[in-house]
This record gives C-alpha cells, sequence and structure tokens, in this order.
C-alpha cells in the first residue's frame, strides 16, 4: 500500500459515495432487477388460453376435451369462434392454442381405427407449441391407455388383477433442481449478469470521465504510478461488487429459495476474480476511449454478446457449433458455472478448477493489457 | 552546459501535419518569473505540456530540473507543479480532500501530508474553505486552490498555463501576489498569458507566434528593439485623424480607440504628425504615453517576424 494507491482508493470512495445517483445504481438496482428477472423470466409456461371446437359432441368428445383442460397447462376459454376457421382466435390474440376434435372421433375410438385430433398452437412463440404438443400428448395418451385397456378387458375377459398394461415408464429423476424452477436456474445468471452491468460500465464511465473534465491531466503531472491509479480505481469498485453479490444472493435466498449448497469462501473468491475481470474490461473500455460516451457504447457493445453467449440465458450447447469456441473467451461464461455449480450443485473447488483458472486468467490480463494502453501523457 | 533550470533546444510537436511548435529554444534561469505569450492556438499550451512531461516532443531536447523531458518525464513531474488553463481539480470534492489526493499522488502521507496542507492552505488564505466544496468556490478562490495545490509538494518551478483566465482583476492581482511570494523563495515561474499587462510582472518575456518563439528578453527590452518611438494619444474624431497621420513618414503604427486615436512615431517626425493632425482637428489634445508590451506585440504579429 504505497501513498499514492491510498489516495487515489479514498479518492475513488469519497466521490461514490458522495454521488447520489451512484448508491441508487449500486445497490437498488440489483435488487430491482434480480427481483424483476427472477420472476419474469420463466420457461414454465402455464394456462394456455384454450378455445375449443367439439365437432363430434360425444361423451368421448367431451371427455378429451376435459382431460386435456384438466391439466394446468390449457385454460379453457370456451368453444373458438369459428369452428371452420379455429385459427383466427390465435391471429386475433384471443387464444394461444385451439384444439378441434373431429366429427366421427367417438366412434373412430372405439371400434379402433386411427384417431386424428388436430391442435393448433401460437408459434410465434416457440415454447407455447412445445408445451401444446407435450400436454397434450400427454393426455391423449393417457385416454388410450384407458380404451386399450377396456377392449383388452372385452376381447380376452381378463380379470381384476390382470388388467394392468405393461408399459415401460420412464422414471426422470431431476437433480439440483428437482421442481424444475425457472427461478433457480435465472438467479446465479442474472448475479452474474448484474455485476457485470454495474461493474463494467461504472468502472468504463469513470477514467472516460476524468479525461473529459480534464483532472486527468492534472493526475498524469504528478509522479503517481499507472498502476497505483488503475489499481486504486477498482480495488473499490470490487469491494462494491462483492457487497452487491452478498445482496443478491440474499435476497435471492429470501425471495425465490435459492439454495447456498457449497462453499461460501469458494464463492468468494469466485466473485473476487470475477470482478477482477468485469472492472478490468471497464477500465480497458475507458481507457480506449476519448469521451463517456464512447466508453458507455463500448460497455454495452461488448456486454450484449457477453450476456448471450454467456449460457446465463440458453445452454451454451444450444448454440452453433462454430460459436461456441468464442464463449471460452467470456468471463460470464466462467462465473455462471461457478454460480451453479455452487450454489445448486454444491460442486467443489476441484470441480470448478478450470473455471477458476480461466477467470483468474482472463483477469488478470485485461488488468495488464489496460494498464499497458494507459500511458501518463496527454496526446 | 548552463545551470539554467529549464533548457530548451530545437523543442518541437507536430500533430499530423500541424506543427504547433517549431524550433524553440530558450532558457531559464532559477528564480526567474518567464512570461510566455501569444495568441490562441500559437503553441503556448503545447510547450508547456513538453516542458511538464504531458507531451513527448517530436523534435529537440527540453531539460527540466536537470530531467530530459522526453527520457524521464516521471522525474520531472516531481519537480514541478502545474496548473492547467481550465480549473482541473475535482469539483465534487472539498478543498481539502483535492489537497488530500493530489498530496497522495506526490507521494506525501500521514503527518507530513497534513502538515502540507495546512502550509498551502494558509499561504493561498483558505483557511475559512478548507471544508467547502470545490464546486461551490468562485472562479478566483478556485484558482487559488489550484495554485495550493500546485505548491503542495514544494516543487522548484512552477507551470502556470493561463491561470488567471476569466478571474476579475482583483483576484487577478492577488493570484499574481501569491506568485511572487513564492519567487522570492527561489522558485522559477514559467507563466502563459494573453494579458499583456501580466507579462509586465514577469522578468523576460517569450513571444509565440504560429509555433515560433518569434521574440524573446526583458519587457523593456523588447519595447526598445520592437517599438521604438513616441507614444501620443490625439484626441478627436478617429476617422479623420487617422486618415490625415497614417499615410506620413516616420509613423509606425495608428490605433483607433474611442474619440482618439494613439500613434507611435519616430521622435524626429512628431512635429510633422502633430502638425498635420492639428490640421484637421484645431483644437487638438495630445496625450504622452508609455510604449506597452502591446504595442511589441502589434509590431511583431504585423511585422512578419513570426
Amino acid at each position: 500500500m504505497t501513498p499514492g494507491l491510498m489516495a487515489v482508493m479514498r479518492k475513488e470512495i469519497r466521490q461514490v459515495s458522495r454521488d447520489r445517483r451512484m448508491m441508487p445504481m449500486l445497490i437498488i438496482a440489483p435488487v430491482m432487477q434480480l427481483i424483476i428477472f427472477g420472476f419474469a423470466v420463466d420457461f414454465e409456461v402455464e394456462h394456455l388460453k384454450t378455445v375449443t371446437c367439439d365437432l363430434d359432441g360425444t361423451t368421448e368428445s367431451r371427455e378429451l376435451l376435459r382431460r386435456m383442460t384438466a391439466d394446468q397447462s390449457f385454460l379453457d376459454i370456451g368453444p373458438a369462434t369459428d369452428c371452420l376457421r379455429p385459427h383466427e382466435d390465435i391471429r386475433s390474440n384471443r387464444a394461444e392454442v385451439a384444439v378441434v376434435v373431429p366429427r366421427g372421433y367417438a366412434t373412430d375410438l372405439l371400434s379402433g381405427h386411427h384417431v386424428a385430433i388436430q391442435i393448433l398452437a401460437d408459434g410465434s412463440n416457440p415454447l407455447y407449441g412445445r408445451f401444446a404438443r407435450e400436454s397434450a400428448t400427454a393426455a391423449i395418451e393417457a385416454i388410450s391407455a384407458g380404451v386399450m385397456r377396456e377392449r383388452l378387458e372385452l376381447a380376452r375377459g381378463l380379470t381384476q388383477v390382470e388388467r394392468t398394461i405393461a408399459r415401460p415408464l420412464p422414471q426422470v429423476r431431476v437433480f439440483y433442481n428437482p421442481r424444475m424452477k425457472s427461478a433457480l436456474f435465472m438467479v446465479p445468471g442474472v448475479a452474474a449478469m448484474i455485476l457485470l452491468i454495474v461493474t463494467t460500465i461504472v468502472m468504463a464511465m469513470n477514467l472516460a470521465r476524468e479525461r473529459e473534465l480534464g483532472t486527468l491531466e492534472q493526475v498524469i503531472v504528478t509522479p503517481l504510478r499507472a498502476w497505483e491509479l488503475i489499481l486504486g480505481k477498482v480495488l473499490p469498485f470490487v469491494i462494491i461488487g462483492c457487497f452487491d453479490v452478498l445482496l443478491v444472493l440474499t435476497v435471492g435466498a429470501w425471495v425465490f429459495d435459492v439454495p447456498v449448497r457449497g462453499s461460501l469462501l469458494l464463492l468468494a473468491l469466485g466473485t473476487l476474480l470475477y470482478i477482477l475481470s468485469t472492472v478490468g474490461l471497464g477500465l480497458f473500455l475507458s481507457v480506449a476511449a476519448k469521451t463517456q460516451q464512447q466508453a458507455f457504447l463500448a460497455a454495452f457493445s461488448v456486454m450484449m454478446p457477453g450476456i448471450l453467449l454467456s449460457g446465463v440465458m440458453t445452454p451454451i450447447e444450444n448454440m452453433p457449433r462454430w460459436l461456441q469456441p468464442l464463449t471460452y473467451l467470456n468471463p460470464i461464461r466462467y462465473y455462471v458455472e461457478i454460480l451453479r455449480g455452487i450454489l445448486l450443485k454444491g460442486a467443489s473447488l476441484s470441480d470448478l478448477s478450470f473455471d477458476f483458472a480461466a477467470l483468474a486468467v482472463f483477469g488478470v490480463v485485461i488488468l495488464i493489457a489496460a494498464g499497458l494502453r494507459f500511458s501518463k501523457r496527454v496526446d | 552546459m548552463s545551470d539554467a533550470i529549464i533548457q530548451c533546444r530545437n523543442l518541437g510537436r507536430s500533430f499530423g501535419d500541424f506543427h504547433a511548435v517549431r524550433d524553440v529554444s530558450f532558457e531559464v534561469p532559477q528564480g526567474e518569473i518567464f512570461g510566455y505569450l501569444g495568441a490562441n492556438g500559437a503553441g503556448k499550451s503545447t510547450t508547456i505540456r513538453i516542458l511538464c512531461g504531458l507531451l513527448a516532443p517530436t523534435t529537440g531536447t527540453a531539460l527540466v530540473a536537470g530531467f530530459d523531458v522526453a527520457k524521464d518525464p516521471e522525474a520531472v513531474k516531481r519537480h514541478i507543479g502545474y496548473m492547467s488553463q481550465k480549473f482541473s481539480l475535482y469539483t465534487d470534492l472539498t478543498v481539502a480532500e483535492n489537497l488530500d489526493f493530489f498530496g497522495g499522488a506526490y507521494g506525501l502521507s500521514g503527518r507530513r501530508l497534513r502538515d502540507s496542507i495546512d502550509k498551502v492552505i494558509e499561504e493561498v488564505g483558505l483557511q475559512d474553505h478548507r471544508r467547502a466544496m470545490t464546486s461551490s468556490l468562485p472562479g478566483g478562490r478556485q484558482q487559488r486552490v489550484a495554485l495550493a495545490n500546485a505548491l503542495l509538494h514544494d516543487p522548484r518551478i512552477l507551470f502556470l498555463d493561463e491561470p488567471t483566465a476569466g478571474v476579475d482583476p482583483a483576484a487577478r492581482r492577488e493570484f499574481l501576489s501569491l506568485v511572487r511570494r513564492r519567487v522570492a523563495t527561489g522558485v522559477t515561474v514559467f507563466l502563459t498569458t494573453h494579458y499583456l499587462d501580466e507579462a509586465e510582472y514577469c522578468r523576460r518575456v517569450g513571444l509565440m507566434v504560429a509555433g515560433h518563439l518569434a521574440v524573446l528578453g526583458t519587457p523593456a527590452e523588447l519595447k526598445a528593439a520592437h517599438a521604438p518611438g513616441e507614444i501620443r494619444i490625439l484626441h478627436g474624431n478617429s476617422a479623420l485623424l487617422g486618415a490625415a497621420v497614417r499615410p506620413l513618414p516616420g509613423v509606425h503604427a495608428v490605433q483607433s480607440l474611442g474619440g482618439g486615436i494613439r500613434v507611435r512615431v519616430d521622435a524626429t517626425h512628431l512635429p510633422a504628425v502633430l502638425s498635420a493632425a492639428r490640421n484637421v482637428a484645431p483644437s487638438l489634445q495630445v496625450e504622452v504615453a508609455e510604449p506597452t508590451l502591446d504595442d511589441v506585440f502589434l509590431a511583431v504579429v504585423q511585422g512578419g517576424l513570426g
């Protein structure tokens, strides 16, 4: 700790704590974002508004529709406006799904013929189509199993005991997030994202602002060394970032029941490495930019692809092959893996050693790059 | 080698095709107030930034406090105080907090830092404003904070880049007397200004024209060399008087004033000029005036010496 480094840190802390806009941005915004993301980003589809067209009008067709809409996936909002054009209800946003039971459904079902049911789903959101198909299939399978049982019973006169039909049933056990809540998947990702936004943007604006105001010139005319200036600016924001993580995890545990199954110490280490990377990135952009506006735009255009290529929103395995290697350059990717690993799976350091090492390398490299790019000249 | 504390030899700096400073050579001995004059864009700030180690020179060398500004700018920085053209302290910090930061940047800490802050705050008379937010101070006081800041680490040389721009005359005079008190203790001052009256405080003055150091000398030397002759102010209709006087032999310069003209003329031709003036203005009033650096400045710029 040199006098210069201490002086820079004292100054940064004074300025941040005095800036009335900064404190809400650093403390209130992360909590707000977590709550909004946690509730709004939900990949579970429920209560799809469903219109029905029962062209058969038999006990069997009514039973089918009843079973389907008894499921949480569909919300029966009544018959379609025009059964010849049920898709009109989807186009006009009245419904997301339309189910059409054709004339002769009951007869075909009971006589053992092929039975077709039409399900129209709003594909403008791919989730709707997928969930409509899965839920409808489940309902129809249950019905056809019942029908098959009755027919076998009739045909062979089986006894009560033999009435069950042997069907292989997959026994899927979901680990770490057994109820498959989106929030558990999202909260670690959102934590990484919030930290990125707060630390990178604030840092990117910092040095560019000093350059714009002219105070940077007064600073570089002193014998203060570049590393003292850079580290002195970075450290206070690392501390603020660590505080934000703690805040986000507390709120996550409280509101969304996000567990902390692994070591808190390991989590702190990962967070430290991550914040060093994001702050270093912000500083690098700040050194490269001439104005605050440039720094802000640069930070933004780096962050957006960074978030999309991190696995926060969608699994990296779903990305095209050629795009996947890019994610290895992305510190967010590693931190999300570390967070999900420690919080949900209770992963250990040896499980996550690659992610820790990658983050450390990124952080050190970007800080050195910022230090080299920063020269104590004004030209 | 001379023992001058600032030595420039063939100093030049270009930005692309633009030569902001070219082939400038001069020396400043210790304890002198050196004035650097010139119009905006003449290369004053560029020179001062090179000497402070903020800009690398493209040609030539400069030694400041014995260190080469191109090779060892950090050593130069330890021995100089710098006040830039624009107020460039933190307006969201108090006076004492600014000094605390910059003192730390100069490597001061603990008791030494506190003592230095107390000393400079007293020196510039801001004891009652230690805890004032810098943004709340009027321009003149802000300049004094900036001066205190530049003096904090007891520099041997003070670089002041138009320190009093936009400050009222009383505050300017006060500021300059603070600077001169430091000079009395052996500090050297390099001052750029475009207030020519301010340059009269300088022991020697250099005049920059379009990147060149056009002339250099004491104010008296410069006036004798570049603004010779007698100065008279003739009261009356400036258009009539100007037309009558301007074509006469021995007339160096004619300036229109409100309600008269200011004319610089060789002593031998003065009677002819005065009688020509009386022809167009029978009740002519004549006032004797002294040459100023303005006259030098106009003569040099118009005479194409640059």
